[in-house]
């Protein structure tokens, strides 16, 4: 009897650690992008449209002379053109929106998943044991949860980064996210309740980056699903430091959109 | 030369102000088209997060001690590349350059440090504009060597 218990226990072990095994390409610590042009344009978030603009303008010798952050001016300009192009009527009443209206600068208050994930500096992905890996941001020191075991996401309220569940698709590791509460994105529009996040995380044949890419469906906010990217580049030896002395500034000014 | 020097403080400025955006909206409490330069002595700095913060006494051209407040990165940042909390010690003379606020105010968005031995502390953008004019000149190279 106890050697079929082992056996059973021996035969179930190997499909666990199969589940957990990929989590190794891309456990530990990431943080800035590569000091590279596409790397640094992609700091926060950048889409195709950005990527391929830069590189077209950057492959072009008339622009040679140039200054870079002309070049970049120029891509960004026409990737928040595509941006604005995705947004519903609604979501365009407030876009962009005003820099003087952010809650993390006038309150302090930390950032909604919708512009966490796209926090510049670190991310370290950590198992958490059982079933859950744990994505932890420098920026505001937030901490996601996400869900392997395969069970949707329980009746329950909204949160600011919302209930995230997990799979592995080979190497790639795909988060889906739900009941994250209505707040502003990194891409500055706002979001619905309904928000639907799918991250793709995905470490790089050189080892050297990870890769994301993430798309956003919310009926209220998006015409169609916006997909985004983003580049951390590995880190072994970045820490994570407090994030305990957020103050509001004395005085903003309305109407400056950078 | 001159030229370059100015494309390179332009694109720091420029991505700066875009980084710093990333902790809170710096273009809402400073103006990053405008730089202001003052010299003091600092009375104290503050490594932490989301914004690393010095104080500096300067005396104006009356005598008048005021108390400026210079906002940096986050240490998050600061520390990517070198920085630390002995970074910089108050007692230390320095001139910062930075942009200042939109109204009138002894507060500065940090963009340049030159201390009394000369030597400069500048934003993490600015260090890594070098690596990015050599990659877009390693660029242009294979495109021109291409038949």
């Amino acid at each position: 009897m106890n050697r079929l218990l082992a056996l059973s226990l021996l035969l179930a072990l190997p499909s666990a650690g199969a589940a957990q095994a990929p989590l190794q390409t891309l456990e530990g610590m990431w943080s800035n992008p590569p000091t590279t042009i596409i790397g640094q344009a992609c700091a926060f978030y950048c889409t195709d449209v950005l990527t391929d603009r830069l590189n077209a303008l950057l492959d072009d010798p008339a622009n040679d002379k140039r200054p870079l952050g002309e070049l970049r001016g120029d891509a960004s300009a026409r990737e928040r053109a595509f941006i604005e192009s995705r947004l519903t009527a609604a979501a365009k009443e407030t876009y962009p929106l005003d820099p003087a209206d952010d809650p993390g600068l006038l309150r302090c208050e930390p950032w909604g998943l919708a512009r966490q994930m796209f926090a510049p500096h670190q991310i370290e992905i950590r198992s958490r044991g059982g079933d859950q890996i744990e994505l932890h941001y420098g920026e505001w020191d937030a901490r996601r949860i996400v869900h392997m075991d395969g069970r949707p996401r329980p009746a329950g309220p909204v949160s600011l980064l919302g209930y995230s569940v997990g799979h592995w698709e080979g190497a790639t590791l795909v988060v889906e996210t739900s009941g994250v509460a209505a707040n502003q994105t990194g891409w500055r529009s706002n979001h619905s309740e309904q928000l639907r996040v799918t991250e793709r995380f995905t470490r790089a044949a050189d080892g050297k980056t990870l890769n994301l890419v993430a798309t956003f469906d919310d009926p209220w906010g998006l015409r169609e699903p916006l997909v985004l990217r983003k580049i951390w580049a590995w880190s072994p030896t970045s820490q994570i430091a407090p994030y305990d002395a957020c103050e509001p500034p004395p005085a903003v000014k309305r109407g400056v959109i950078p | 030369m001159r030229g370059r020097v100015v494309s390179l403080t332009l694109l720091a400025l420029v991505v700066s102000i875009r980084l710093a955006g990333a902790h809170h909206s710096f273009p809402a409490v400073y103006d990053g088209k405008r730089t202001v330069t003052v010299t003091g002595v600092v009375t104290q700095f503050r490594f932490v997060n989301p914004h690393a913060l010095m104080t500096l006494e300067v005396t104006d051209k009356d005598g008048k001690v005021v108390t400026w407040v210079v906002e940096f990165a986050g240490r998050l940042n600061l520390s990517e590349i070198g920085w630390s909390a002995d970074s910089i010690r108050s007692g230390e003379k320095l001139t910062v350059t930075g942009n200042p606020t939109h109204e009138p105010s002894p507060r500065l968005a940090f963009q340049r440090i030159v201390k009394a031995d000369g030597s400069e502390l500048l934003p993490a953008a600015a260090q890594r504009s070098d690596t990015l004019e050599e990659e877009r000149r390693e660029r242009a190279k294979r495109r021109a060597q291409q038949p």
